[in-house]
């Protein structure tokens, strides 16, 4: 049990903490929140695998401005609203008789599987050797994302200002 | 495997730091809470001891505007990204990789034409 593994679990584990405190708390801020931890824990767990700037890229874009976009949502809608929720036996013990089938399926499809020897030298510059697979190997697909953004950018402005002038 | 192992050691250096970030504010608030005096009145209790009352509730319905600066930012945020691994890799691949950036760029800049032109970034 060595320190990569220790840690490895100490992240995981807070990151599906952060998934069920999110689906049990009472309060959206305080979802938010749960939701923050386990984007943070994701890009620890991207440190792990020597993707240095992807983990970076994790807390700039998830944990900044996906959290500030989720919290804007909620700040538009009616937030103090608390969730009621309503228990029922029957259907709990059939989402946890699905939840264990799943398990035992991925679990029985991942136990022998084998990637190939894993890549060697990512933590080596390694933001240097993410422009150079961008911008030599992957143009194309590299353009298509500024397209992408321009398309979510036009909708939402198309989207929001018919809100807002249904409003007025 | 050496630098691999130097690498990941380095980043006890941010567990550290962060073990050191979170418990601050828990033992600074815990100890000042142990060490103060604690005689509320109803007086003390309120909001502003000297000021208006407050009203409403503090977390309002905000205006949809808002949300559209928001998703701005999103997105230049994500094209402010591609650009780290440009600037970093622009001295392996040379002028080609400065068109493609600059198509990039234009093609967002148009987004940025339009949102003007629309008017989501004048405040009415």
């Amino acid at each position: 049990m060595n320190g990569e593994f220790i840690a490895f679990l100490i992240l995981s584990f807070t990151a599906i903490l952060g998934g069920i405190l999110m689906l049990n708390l009472k309060k959206v801020v305080h979802m938010l929140l749960s939701v923050v931890l386990t984007f943070v824990s994701l890009a620890g767990i991207y440190v792990l695998l020597s993707a240095e700037f992807v983990a970076v890229v994790q807390i700039l874009i998830y944990s900044g401005a996906v959290t500030i976009i989720l919290a804007f949502g909620i700040m538009l809608t009616k937030h103090t609203a608390r969730d009621e929720r309503t228990s029922n036996r029957l259907r709990a013990a059939l989402v946890g008789v699905g939840v264990l089938v799943f398990f035992f399926t991925v679990y029985g499809a991942i136990d022998n599987l084998f990637f190939g020897p894993g890549a060697e030298g990512l933590h080596v510059e390694n933001t240097q050797q993410i422009g150079e697979r961008i911008f030599a190997h992957y143009v194309i697909p590299f353009e298509l994302v500024s397209i992408v953004l321009l398309v979510a950018l036009m909708g939402a402005i198309v989207l929001a200002r018919k809100e807002g002038e249904e409003n007025k | 495997m050496d630098s691999l192992h130097i690498y990941q050691n380095s980043y006890t250096f941010i567990v550290v730091f962060m073990f050191v970030a979170i418990l601050l504010p828990i033992v600074a608030l815990s100890a000042g809470k142990l060490l103060r005096p604690h005689q509320p009145t109803k007086e003390k209790m309120t909001t502003y001891e000297s000021g208006i009352e407050p009203f409403q509730d503090a977390r309002v319905q905000f205006n949809v505007r808002y949300y559209l600066f928001a998703l701005m930012f999103v997105i230049f945020d994500v094209e402010t990204v591609f650009l780290y691994p440009w600037a970093v890799a622009y001295e392996q691949l040379g002028i080609f990789a400065l068109i493609e950036m600059l198509i990039f760029i234009v093609v967002l800049f148009l987004g940025l034409v339009y949102a003007w032109k629309k008017g989501v970034l004048r405040w009415r």
